[in-house]
């Protein structure tokens, strides 16, 4: 006979076993094989709630509520038994139902191979244990109740994050910050890759998790510390977009043809992915020592020896893996698609390098809820995205139509007010010139005269720059010798400053195509420039003018240069100096730069400025040459001494040195 | 004696070009638009007629057609604030074209080359 343990030594065992920390399975099965061994029973059994049919014997027992002994002396009397109760019809049998108030838990099965009784002793005892399995199952259910209601608190909590905002980067952070924090869904880093539909490829978006386990360790303790709801602590914290793990993901680009790859096929296949590496290979010294199995589990799930360069697998799990310098276990990961509306538009791939958790099959379901959150809240910030963009596009359009509309309403203005200042203008400047004949010299009257009519004469220059830059001035055209011009207007100039030293260095070419132009205009845009120069070299300096024909794509073009020797431009000031009213002299509306850029624009020409700050500056204006014009002869006195002809004002000495040809730079049309 | 007449709607620059043509040795006639130009041509029968352009009532290139209606070789300057009608080719049919300035000379110079002084 079997010694029978002591029925002190079974409860003790049952008791033990229920405080335990062991999942509720085995405490349930450590119960019923200490009965089993306690009564010497063949059969000892817990059948589930979902295995008891709608009638039958176990049914009539959880409907008794009662427990049921069976035995040749008292059998079953008249209990239906179902086809798939027949296998415990044994000839001795107890069924205990357990109950949590009115929720049935499951019925205990105690099956003998022979006939018996069952002593009050035992009966008690089975009583006493069917009590206690009771409690463990109901603390099991509320406990899992209760982790539910955590979780799904979590979720709610985790995307009102996500409503805070819909800023791309902040919903991308706030995801990855989520499924990254302890108190979220606690992995140790997260990825996100979203896919690119045009170029077909899984673009990395962005990472978060520490570079290495000591940083982990840093940043989690340093988050247990603070009180805070999730909601305040995820739209507080913004990951570190620094770390090694963010720049190496958001270079990442991983075609999703490649489907040997995990991350393509959970986009493709729009479905999760939960895997488990075996054991990593630790201190690997060299490539070719790596054992076989280290190599194949890399290739099989992120290719790392792809030919098409995904270095997901070296770059992210392995490298890092192996950079921890520690031994690790195993290295799991997981993915789950980012569904958008109706398509997945990416995926979220996490680990727990650092505290090796394994991740279980309800993690994922957790995070997949979570994910389908985010994916919705991503898609959307993307949109917002997209359509701000156009959005700005069109505000800069508008603005700009804005703006032209607002000069064109500006010119209007100032050409009317020109007008109306013009005549009353010569009617003071006039009857002032009328006096100052009158007045004797030498009398504070005649300076006073004087002052008025300078003073007049200025403003009329004024008014006229506005008014030429404000005109809609229709061309005449006609074919122009910008040679002549240039003469023309360096003589006019050269006049009003005669008393300057300003040498005129003339380089102009012999043979010319024309300009086809106002000549008018030409003029004044010369004369603008040139007056300039003068100004800015204040009395003393060189100016050179340069003249060449100049063949560039296949067209020709007429290209000169006017360079001082003065003040040069104020970088600040550079960029502004084409703009109407604005100047750097102190009078004037400053329209003689912005009137020749409107001149040369007309003539389809372009203008370029080399500025050297206190040391002068080149203009550099090119024109379209008249297509087919036969070039002119140069016959001006300068130019029968050469392209590079010298011309001297004021006798000024000319070093050899400083004629410059640039005619090794480009090419001549001939 | 040479006899101008001077078309322009403001009051004071008629009074400036009168008494500076009368200084240079002119008879001068005043009319304040064109239609008062028309009236009195037949009257003072000017050598010279300086023209402002923009007049109410009938502008300076509606005048000018009507002069040359009757008057082809009359010598006609024509007057503006600025060089705006210069591509008019309706003002082509003047012998001159003056922008208004504070500084008469050109006027004058302009005047006395027609006149063959
Ligand atoms: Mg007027």
């Amino acid at each position: 006979m079997a010694v029978h343990p002591a029925p002190y030594d079974l409860l003790k065992s049952i008791i033990d076993l229920s405080t335990s920390s062991m999942p509720i399975e085995a405490k349930l099965d450590g119960m019923l094989q200490g009965i089993s061994r306690f009564l010497g029973s063949d059969r000892c059994l817990l059948v589930k709630p979902d295995e008891i049919g709608e009638s039958g014997f176990l049914a009539h027992v959880s409907k008794e509520r009662k427990p049921l002994w069976v035995n040749k002396e008292s059998p079953l009397r008249g209990e239906q038994v179902l086809i798939e109760e027949q296998g415990l019809l044994c000839p001795t049998f107890a069924c205990l139902p357990l109950y949590d108030d009115s929720i049935l838990l499951g019925v205990l099965y105690i099956g003998f191979s022979e006939d018996r009784t069952f002593s009050s002793q035992e009966a008690d005892l089975l009583l006493l244990i069917a009590k206690e399995m009771q409690w463990v199952i109901r603390s099991e259910r509320a406990w899992g109740h209760a982790k539910r209601t955590k979780q799904l608190s979590t979720l709610w909590e985790l995307s009102k994050a996500l409503l805070t905002t819909v800023n791309f980067e902040r919903i991308v952070e706030m995801t990855l910050t989520a499924i990254t924090i302890g108190d979220g869904l606690g992995f140790n880093r997260a990825m996100i890759f979203l896919v690119n539909e045009k170029d077909r490829v899984l673009e990395g978006t962005m990472a978060v998790g520490p570079d290495d386990a000591e940083e982990a360790g840093r940043i989690w303790s340093s988050l247990s510390r603070k009180k805070e709801t999730l909601l305040e602590l995820i739209t507080r914290l913004s990951p570190r977009s620094t770390s090694t793990l963010n720049s190496i993901v958001k270079g990442l680009r991983i075609p999703l043809e490649q489907e040997a790859c995990i991350l393509s096929r959970t986009v493709l296949e729009g479905r999760s992915f939960n895997i488990q590496l075996p054991q990593f290979e630790v201190g690997v010294e060299s490539g070719s020592n790596r054992s076989s199995r280290t190599d194949s589990y890399r290739e099989g799930w992120l290719q790392t020896r792809c030919e098409k360069g995904c270095h997901l697998g070296s770059e992210v799990g392995c490298y890092v893996g192996e950079h921890l310098g520690r031994d690790p276990r195993a290295y799991s990961f997981a993915t789950v698609p980012l569904w958008g509306k109706g398509k997945v538009i990416g995926v979220i791939l996490v680990d727990n390098l650092y505290n090796q958790n394994p991740i279980t099959e309800e993690d994922i379901h957790f995070l997949s809820m979570f994910s389908n959150q985010a994916g919705l809240a991503i898609e959307n910030a993307l949109l917002y995205r997209n359509l701000e963009e156009v959005h700005q596009e069109l505000k800069e359009t508008q603005n700009l139509l804005i703006h032209r509309e607002k000069m064109a309403a500006i010119g209007e203005l100032c050409n009317s007010v020109a007008h109306e200042i013009k005549n009353p203008l010569v009617a003071i400047g006039g009857f002032a010139r009328r006096l100052y004949r009158e007045i004797p010299d030498g009398t504070p009257e005649k300076r006073y005269t004087q002052t008025i009519m300078i003073e007049v004469a200025r403003l009329e220059r004024i008014l006229d720059d506005l008014f030429r830059y404000t005109r809609d001035e229709s061309m005449a055209g006609q074919d122009c010798d910008l040679r002549d011009i240039l003469e023309e207007t360096l003589s006019m100039v050269s006049e009003k400053f005669d008393d300057r030293k300003v040498v005129v260095v003339k380089e102009f070419a012999q043979d010319l195509p024309k300009v086809h132009g106002d000549y008018q205009q030409l003029k004044q845009a010369f004369f603008n420039m040139i007056h300039n120069a003068y100004q800015a070299m204040d009395g003393e300096g060189r100016l050179s003018v340069r003249i060449r024909p100049l063949s560039k794509n296949g067209s020709s073009f007429v290209r000169v240069e006017l360079e001082d020797t003065g003040k040069g431009i104020d970088p600040e000031n550079l960029h502004n100096i084409f703009n109407p009213f604005y100047s750097t002299k102190e009078s004037g509306l400053g329209l003689g730069l912005p009137i020749v850029h409107k001149i040369v624009l007309s003539h389809r020409g372009q203008i370029e400025v080399d500025n050297h700050p206190g040391e002068g500056v080149n203009f550099i204006i090119t024109f379209p040459a008249r297509p087919d014009a036969t070039s002119v002869r140069g016959n001006g006195q300068a130019r029968k001494q050469g392209r590079m002809a010298v011309s001297e004002k004021d006798q000024g000495e000319v070093p050899e040195k400083s004629l410059r040809s640039k005619t090794d730079e480009e090419d001549y049309d001939r | 004696m040479k006899r101008i007449m001077i078309v322009d709607d403001e009051e004071n620059i008629r009074l400036l070009y009168k008494e500076e043509l009368e200084e240079e040795g002119f008879v001068v006639e005043l009319a304040k638009n064109g239609h008062e130009a028309l009236e009195k041509l037949p009257l003072f029968r000017p050598d010279l007629i300086t023209l402002d352009i923009k007049m109410p009532g009938m502008d300076g290139i509606e005048t000018l057609k009507r002069i040359r209606e009757t008057e082809r070789d009359l010598p006609v300057v024509m007057c503006s604030a600025y060089g705006e009608y210069k591509q008019d080719f309706t003002t082509w049919a003047s012998d001159a074209y003056v922008v208004k300035c504070a500084d008469l000379t050109e006027l004058k110079n302009t005047i006395r080359r027609l006149l063959g002084l």
